[in-house]
């Protein structure tokens, strides 16, 4: 190998890509909070709407969860200003994020809300719980201790996806390594920090999911 | 008057399979009541219909001679704060401590005082042996301890009348005895029970009358003693003599 490290050129760039992972984190953040939305009236909308909203929502999840998200980028990208609608390379990616993972939400939320014991809404039913209580005390509580592991998963996967971002000239974490390695030419330097800053995010994002997790929800999850 | 009055009721699954035909049952207060016969019989679904799970078809019940009026909401209701059911598979909350699975209907439905009654609630579950798993949440707890927690809740709504249905098929053998001991244990308080149950030897040590039922008729009605050594149907002979050969 006659590639010669060259760390100091890299670490000076830390805190400029600090600056980008933070972009990275609230990218997800409000791209993931936005899916969860999406999918829960997704989730609402397949299990009890009727046959043509259910249909509805199937070509939208069909749609998005068997395209690379990276196609759907670019057909927004390209696509919404033929409508005359102007997007940020920064609001392209967000809606983007939210179209994909919402798609995919709507199924893991279905899945949470099939999974509602009907016999356990029958018991409340006889103590005397109102649609409304059952709601509030059996149904919600349930759902969201079986959706917390997977929605966690999809959280910290949605995290490494906002990679594609750089593609945009969105300067988020890979977006910042991309300007700095094609003006110092120490790619392998600054990837590696990248990748580190990576597995820092995620592992801080999966501790603190674990907290809450068996906290609030009695979830037995592990980081590793 | 009985305290229990069910009279012709009668129910049908989808609309047309029947399962109820005319069946005709009194408790009176401090009665055990239980009910036996094969699957399929309709005996759960009896249970069922009484605590306005599935609406009958004709019929009526009556409770100290109101009659209960199962398409009102109200009347339904007023049915259910009178009358507790324990089911085959316990239907605990899932996402509540044990001690929580008993007080939160009494708390959080009817009102009571919270201090009151979780103190109440920890004496229930010291009464069914459960005093140290307060806060065990139902999967930490196995099938017996799951379905005494479940006894619990429902004595902690103070029902007049207590239903089980069929509370001990979900549980391993040895764990049957623990569940009917705690039974055994509001039978000698006084409480009025209707019983269905495949525990034979149970249901004729404990039951001040049991009812045979097949293909959704009552087929025979009298003391344990009638129904087990002197039935008076030939189904009751047959039913009976298939079940104590064994």
């Amino acid at each position: 190998m006659n590639y010669t490290f060259q760390w100091g050129e890299a670490f000076i760039e830390v805190p400029y890509l600090l600056g980008g992972a933070w972009i990275t984190l609230h990218l997800s953040f409000i791209g993931f909070w936005s899916g969860a939305t999406i999918g829960l009236f997704g989730a609402l909308g397949k299990t009890y709407g009727g046959p043509v909203t259910v249909k509805l929502i199937n070509w939208y999840v069909i749609f998005f969860t068997n395209t690379p998200g990276l196609v759907t980028a670019f057909f927004i990208f390209f696509g919404l200003p033929e409508f005359g609608i102007l997007l940020s390379p920064y609001h392209t990616i967000l809606l983007n994020i939210a179209l994909n993972s919402g798609a995919y939400m709507t199924e893991i939320m279905r899945g949470g809300f099939v999974s509602v014991h009907k016999t356990e809404l029958e018991a409340a039913e006889t103590m005397g719980f109102t649609l409304l209580q059952q709601l509030r005390y059996v149904i919600v509580p349930h759902i969201a201790k079986v959706l917390f592991a997977p929605l966690s998963n999809w959280y910290i996967w949605m995290i490494l996806g906002t990679a594609m971002a750089a593609i945009f000239g969105v300067e988020e974490l890979t977006g910042r390594v991309f300007n700095r390695a094609a003006e110092t030419f120490r790619s392998i330097e600054l990837y590696t920090i990248a990748a580190g800053m990576y597995v820092a995010i995620t592992i801080l994002a999966s501790s603190i999911l674990v907290v809450i997790g068996r906290w609030a929800f009695r979830v037995k999850v592990k980081v590793f | 008057m009985h305290h229990l009055e069910v009279d012709g009721l009668t129910a049908t699954y989808d609309g047309k399979i029947l399962v109820l035909d005319g069946v005709s049952i009194q408790v009176g207060k401090g009665e055990i009541v239980s009910v036996i016969g094969p699957s399929g019989s309709g005996k759960s679904t009896l249970l069922r219909v009484i605590m306005g799970l599935l609406k009958p078809k004709a019929g009526h019940v009556k409770l100290d001679g109101d009659e209960v009026d199962y398409g009102n909401k109200k009347s339904v209701k007023a049915l259910r704060d009178r009358f507790s059911i324990v089911f085959q598979q316990f239907n605990l909350f899932q996402n509540m401590d044990a001690l929580r699975n008993v007080t939160i209907a009494p708390v959080k439905i009817r009102k009571r005082d919270a201090q009151k009654v979780e103190k109440e609630a920890i004496e229930l579950l010291g009464k069914v042996g459960l005093g140290d798993k307060l806060h065990s949440y139902p999967d930490e707890l196995s099938g017996g301890q799951q379905q005494r927690v479940a006894i619990a809740r429902a004595l902690a709504l103070r029902p007049e009348i207590l239903l089980l249905d069929e509370v001990t098929s979900a549980l391993d053998p040895e764990l049957v005895n623990e569940v009917l001991d705690a039974i055994r244990i509001l039978a000698k308080d006084g409480m009025t029970m209707m019983i269905v149950s495949h525990e034979m030897g149970f249901v004729r040590e404990i039951s001040t009358e049991v009812i045979m039922m097949d293909e959704g008729k009552v087929i025979e009605v009298g003391s344990a003693e009638q129904i087990f050594d002197n039935p008076q149907t030939s189904r009751c002979q047959d039913f009976v003599g298939k079940i104590l050969r064994h």
